[in-house]
């Protein structure tokens, strides 16, 4: 078979069991959203107080920005686990024994992420021209500039976010949920250096964009300090000023620079392959540890299992008496505790230990405002297997066919992810209740009650811990960090303390209770 | 001790039955369920395991229904299902105490119960080995292992020697066939000789209704004096594939000794020969299927 039809059918294939999946469904209603807050307004393009007649240059270069910056982020976790599924399905392994090289695998891997995203992209193509008939401005639909910025804007980096996640995948330090939290970074670092530094660093295209707006803006309203904002809320004061603006003037240098991209996607696909494992467990570097307390045999020989036809002695197997039939909860909350803490390294508690003694000794105020927040970050991926472990591992079965899994298993599962909040951010609320500040200390009980059932809620409807690992961070980078008062879910900002957030997150965390209860009924329910 | 299946039937979506009107009353003894691949064992199973809930009938464990009360059974449960998962990153030893803890089962007699089990299932050396790097035979002994560790009155496994080298699957038919003196044991598998070696029962399934249900003894009854072994050349087998119920081959230097299920001699050279339980099973199958073929006609 040729390389190009291995590629097509190994997108095709990939592409159909991804697009037949009930949360592709989720995710291009999500998508559907995104094209609602344009289309109503709530996301804008904006240079200082001037927009656009909505146009189809205008409204299409919106929706492509909207897309670089929010599906950049979003996407890449929805296509974060193309090779994860051929390793969890089996199916690497009749593909490993195939002649499909390395490249091609990662190759037809990060197109099929692509085509993914490119459906996404699709359905705000069509919103596109709903929303520019709806918006009535002008209704002429011109269809060149509707699908330039789509596909000179938004494919390149749709390009790239397909190929780096093939890339994380193939990582074995970024497979994980840790990899989740360095692209979430990837992404924050994005912004500043398309909107500063522009040219070679605008995957974006926001400084590209901007500088042309700034310019037409110029044209039409003479020249002025603006800015440049994508949102709904943060435009520049005064009276709204229209202007018509035709699209951007492609010239050669701005197309370059959107084909060095896609050629980068291409060289980041291909540089996957020389880490990909061909799932290969051994090859990889799990592989390598597990290999090592391996005995070895007399020749040399990795000796996997006990060896058969050794005689075994015969083993009495005594009856349980109806009195050790007693249920503990504290027996499961230690086994769901152990679950939770075990297998961490020496440098994850050597971080908690430092978060711990940060907490008892730096000033409260930094505490509050940094100690805190980070020590509630640490164990975010502790917390994020919490309601998806028994998916993941498939350990529902066992599980649920023992006695009242909803009434034991489910709160010692919750109550363990509170425990591990109390013993990473206990040293906080030491100061708070030496100091007498009530407020900060319920904030507090509020934020350590909050994430685990976060995490339960979500991992338990996702089977996934993929969706509470960005969700989280999203708001913990908002709220605690960025000290937006209304994501604020620690008590870091003294607006968010005196404007009632901890009973706001107090709220949220009941109803979230009651969603992970239903989740957890939905699954026993079969 | 009574588990009672009633009129049980489970209809999944596309309005296919997995299960339908199936009844079964079972008492201390290993019952084996028999039947091809999509017979509906593995959704019986499940069923009787409260994992599923069927679509019609029910399933009284003691007169107790399990679908409204299912605790009732789960607290004396212990179920192996065809496919399951372990935490990767915990030993032995500390997964089956995290399942008994679930279970509700003492911590001390839980700890001398996993000991127990780990020698049964000749784990004890690898005991403190991380279950992400057991192989696929002892992955399948620490499902057994935490099948029976609080000690159950009903016991469900389905196929529960995939896996298992030959002495440990000897091993764990000797132990069903121990087990199954004083409780209810469920093994569902399609290795008719697994069945052979432990069960007191049979039930054969296909297309998700049960076709017989009976003692080993009776069901070999119902094919003596219609088993035959017949010698023929290599040449001679394809069309004798399509005339005859053949349940086994072999080659020998005379030619390839076939053994047909048959109400006739095949031939005069054809010899009776003793039935096995895998001519029984056949025949019950092949004949249940030409039956409904006459009705279709």
């Amino acid at each position: 078979m040729n390389a190009h039809r291995m590629v097509w059918h190994l997108l095709r294939a990939d592409f159909l069991e991804r697009v037949r999946r009930y949360s592709f469904l989720v995710i291009l209603a999500a998508t559907v959203a995104l094209g609602w807050l344009v289309g109503t307004g709530k996301l804008q393009l904006w240079i200082g107080t001037v927009r656009g007649v909505d146009n189809s240059a205008w409204i299409a270069t919106t929706m492509a920005l909207v897309v670089n910056t929010f599906l950049s982020l979003a996407g890449f976790y929805v296509v974060k686990n193309a090779v994860d599924r051929d390793r969890q399905t089996g199916v690497g392994q009749i593909l490993a024994t195939t002649r499909m090289s390395k490249p091609l695998y990662t190759l037809g891997k990060a197109l099929s992420n692509l085509a993914v995203l490119g459906s996404m992209v699709a359905v705000l193509f069509v919103a596109s021209i709903v929303v520019q008939l709806l918006a009535g401005e002008d209704r002429r639909i011109d269809l060149v500039q509707l699908l330039l910025p789509f596909l000179l804007l938004a494919l390149p980096m749709l390009a790239v976010v397909a190929a780096m996640a093939v890339l994380f995948e193939t990582l074995p330090g970024l497979r994980g949920g840790f990899g989740n939290v360095v692209w979430f970074f990837v992404w924050a670092a994005m912004m500043p250096l398309a909107i500063e530094v522009g040219g070679l660093f605008d995957v974006i295209g926001l400084n590209l964009v901007n500088r042309n707006l700034e310019v037409a803006a110029a044209a039409a309203f003479g020249p002025a300090k603006r800015g440049f904002v994508l949102g709904g809320i943060e435009r520049g004061d005064g009276p709204v000023q229209i202007m018509r603006w035709e699209g951007l003037d492609w010239t050669s240098g701005m197309l370059a620079t959107r084909l060095f991209w896609i050629l980068m996607a291409v060289s980041v696909a291909l540089l996957a392959a020389v880490f990909f494992d061909r799932f290969d467990p051994a090859r990889g570097w799990l592989g390598r540890r597990a290999a090592r307390p391996r005995p070895a045999g007399a020749n040399g020989a990795v000796v996997v299992e006990a060896p058969a036809f050794v005689p075994v002695p015969a083993v009495h197997l005594s009856p349980l008496s109806e009195a050790s039939r007693r249920f503990r909860f504290l027996d499961v909350l230690r086994a769901e505790l152990r679950l939770l803490l075990n297998g961490r390294r020496w440098w994850w508690w050597a971080g908690a230990a430092g978060f711990l003694i940060a907490s008892l000794t730096a000033p409260l105020d930094a505490v509050q405002k940094f100690v805190l927040p980070l020590a509630w970050m640490w164990p975010m991926l502790l917390w994020s297997s919490l309601g998806a472990r028994e998916i993941r591992f498939d350990t529902t079965a066992l599980l649920f066919s023992a006695a009242r899994p909803l009434g034991r298993q489910l709160p010692a599962t919750w109550m363990a992810g509170v425990a591990l909040a109390v013993l990473t951010g206990g040293g906080a609320a030491v100061r708070f209740l030496a100091t007498g500040q009530w407020d900060s200390l319920g904030a507090w009980v509020v934020g350590a009650l909050f994430i685990p059932t976060l995490a339960l809620a979500l991992g338990l409807w996702s089977g996934s811990s993929k969706l509470f690992e960005v969700i989280y961070l999203v708001i913990w980078y908002i709220g605690p960090m960025n000290q937006v008062p209304t994501m604020d879910y620690t008590g870091a900002t003294a607006a968010g303390l005196a404007s009632g957030m901890p009973l706001v997150f107090l709220g949220v965390t009941a109803l979230l209770m009651a969603t992970a209860i239903a989740g957890r009924r939905r699954q026993l329910a079969g | 001790m009574n588990l009672s299946i009633e009129r049980v039937g489970k209809r999944y979506r596309g309005d296919f039955w997995g299960l339908r009107d199936f009844t079964l009353n079972l008492g201390p003894g290993v019952l084996g369920l028999l039947g091809p691949n999509g017979a509906g064992k593995s959704t019986l199973m499940r069923i009787l395991a409260t994992i599923t809930r069927p679509t019609e009938g029910r399933v009284l464990w003691n007169g107790e229904d399990i679908a409204r009360t299912p605790d009732g059974l789960r607290s004396v449960l212990g179920y192996l299902p065809q496919d399951f998962g372990v935490y990767p990153n915990l030993n032995a030893v500390e997964f089956l105490e995290y399942i008994a803890a679930v279970k509700g089962i003492d911590g001390r007699a839980a700890r001398q119960r996993i000991d127990e089990l780990l020698a049964l299932v000749n784990l004890i050396d690898a005991r403190k080995r991380p279950l992400g790097r057991y192989s696929g035979g002892m992955r399948q002994r620490i499902g057994i292992a935490q099948a029976l560790l609080n000690d159950p009155k009903l016991l469900i496994v389905d196929e529960p020697t995939v896996g298992l080298d030959p002495e440990e699957r000897v091993r764990f038919r000797n132990l069903l066939s121990d087990l199954g003196g004083e409780r209810i044991v469920l093994l569902s598998t399609h290795i008719v000789s697994d069945v052979e070696a432990t069960a007191t029962g049979i039930a054969v399934v296909d297309r998700g209704r049960l076709l017989a249900h009976a003692e080993p003894e009776a069901l070999l009854s119902g094919v003596e004096g219609q088993v035959w072994e017949w010698v023929l050349p290599s040449a001679d087998l394809p069309a004798a594939r399509e005339r005859w119920k053949i349940s086994s081959t072999f080659r020998r230097a005379d030619g390839v000794h076939v053994r047909i299920v048959s109400s006739l001699a095949p031939s005069p050279e054809a010899v009776p020969v003793a039935p096995t339980l895998e001519d029984a099973y056949l025949s019950v199958l092949e004949g249940h299927r030409a039956e409904k073929l006459e009705k279709v006609a």
